[in-house]
């Protein structure tokens, strides 16, 4: 994170990027096989969007983990905790449409577009974005 | 039953030797399926849930692996097919040509990623100093409950994030103006945190990298003070696989 410092320091040449700051880029971008494809993902199309939601701790709790698999103390289980997680999601995925249901999902969950939104309704004084995008397109 | 887990195409005379394991547990390792001139990157996997977070980092790292050595037009993350056979006759074969196309417009080039996040309380103060309506509006909301200025804040907040927005554009539009011109392609992305200033992704010849890196490293001082500044890459060309449809925001 500190690789930009000012006045000449900077690192002239590009970094390898973290899990973290590419998430949106994995999980939005890329090529698309077909319909029927995707339509036989959903489970995990859904898995994606929970995953935009928790990724930056669990990203952290990874790395602890890995950390701590590496005291080798016993073959401890590296996904404890994930498996609530994906049922959870797995129930979700399955009341929902399976068309459309990622774009349901995220509209539910205020992500994939509409973060910055979620993030203002905790700040009072920032609640007016969504609306000030919307007059700008009057 | 297994499945294939698809990670991206390169073009089938590149080595793409992968040795970062495979998304799903236990880990498969990482082999292709040719298809005339295109091959997908693929590993077996057991169809079902994958643990979200490190089936992620596996596949990102795969990716990474496989672009250090060869052009890779990266796949959606989490897209599964039944088995090879599918691969080829779903994906690799309808679409050979236009695959075998993309993949020559990217040869021996690179996605940079340029990013630039505001420091916030230096933001604000700039719009305030800058926008009497936002400094007119402040001084009255200050200082009162917020349930009496709900309606003020609410407008104050408009009119701050409609000065960000500007400030955005303008900073995109410096950013593309420096280094637009030596890259092959650019595209500007909406910054995907509150405090996104640019987010800009370039498609760069290798052998200009380091020209490009100094152009940003230029631009990093010249303007660093104001934001901080994330330079990434090598990635796979997200930000130029077609189908996309990356839509320019700026």
């Amino acid at each position: 994170m500190a690789v930009a410092t000012r006045g000449g320091g900077y690192a002239a040449r590009p970094q390898p990027s973290g899990l973290a700051e590419v998430i949106d880029v994995i999980l939005d971008k890329g090529l698309v096989i077909d319909a029927y494809v995707r339509v036989s993902l959903i489970g995990i199309e859904i898995l994606t969007i929970d995953a935009r939601i928790v990724i930056a701790s669990v990203d952290t709790y990874l790395r602890f983990a890995e950390a701590v698999n590496r005291l080798d103390l016993q073959q401890a289980d590296q996904s404890q905790g994930l498996p609530e997680l994906m049922e959870s999601i797995t129930e979700g995925g399955a009341k929902s449409k399976t068309k459309g249901a990622l774009e349901g999902a995220k509209e539910k969950l205020g992500i994939g577009g509409d973060e910055e939104e979620e993030k203002e309704e905790r700040r009072p004084r920032r609640r007016s974005s969504q609306r000030s995008r919307k007059s700008d397109e009057e | 039953m297994r499945a294939v887990y698809v990670y991206g195409i390169a073009p089938a005379r590149e080595r793409t030797d992968v040795e970062a394991p495979g998304v799903g547990s236990p880990h498969a390792g990482v082999r292709r399926v040719v298809h005339g001139d295109v091959a997908a990157l693929v590993s077996d996997i057991d169809p079902g849930p994958l643990a979200a977070a490190r089936e992620l980092r596996a596949h990102w790292r795969v990716l990474e692996e496989a672009i250090s050595r060869a052009t890779v037009l990266p796949v959606r993350f989490g897209t599964v097919m039944d088995n090879d056979e599918a691969v080829v006759e779903r994906f690799l074969a309808p679409r050979h040509d236009q695959l075998a196309g993309q993949l020559a417009e990217l040869a021996g080039k690179v996605q940079l990623t340029v990013r630039a996040t505001y420091d916030e309380q230096r933001l604000m103060r700039a719009v305030v100093e800058e926008s009497p309506a936002v400094a007119r509006l402040r001084e009255r909301v200050r200082g009162l409950p917020e349930a009496a200025t709900y309606y003020d804040s609410i407008k104050l907040g408009e009119l701050v994030a409609g000065e960000v927005e500007q400030a955005r554009q303008r900073d995109t539009a410096l950013v593309l103006s420096r280094l637009e011109p030596l890259a092959v392609a650019a595209r500007a992305e909406k910054p995907s945190t509150q405090d996104g200033a640019v987010n800009t992704a370039f498609l760069v010849e290798r052998s200009r990298v380091d020209e490009f890196s100094q152009a940003v490293a230029a631009l990093e001082s010249e303007i660093g003070e104001r934001m901080r500044f994330r330079y990434v890459g090598p990635m796979p060309p997200y930000s130029f696989t077609e189908e996309e449809a990356a839509a320019s925001w700026a």
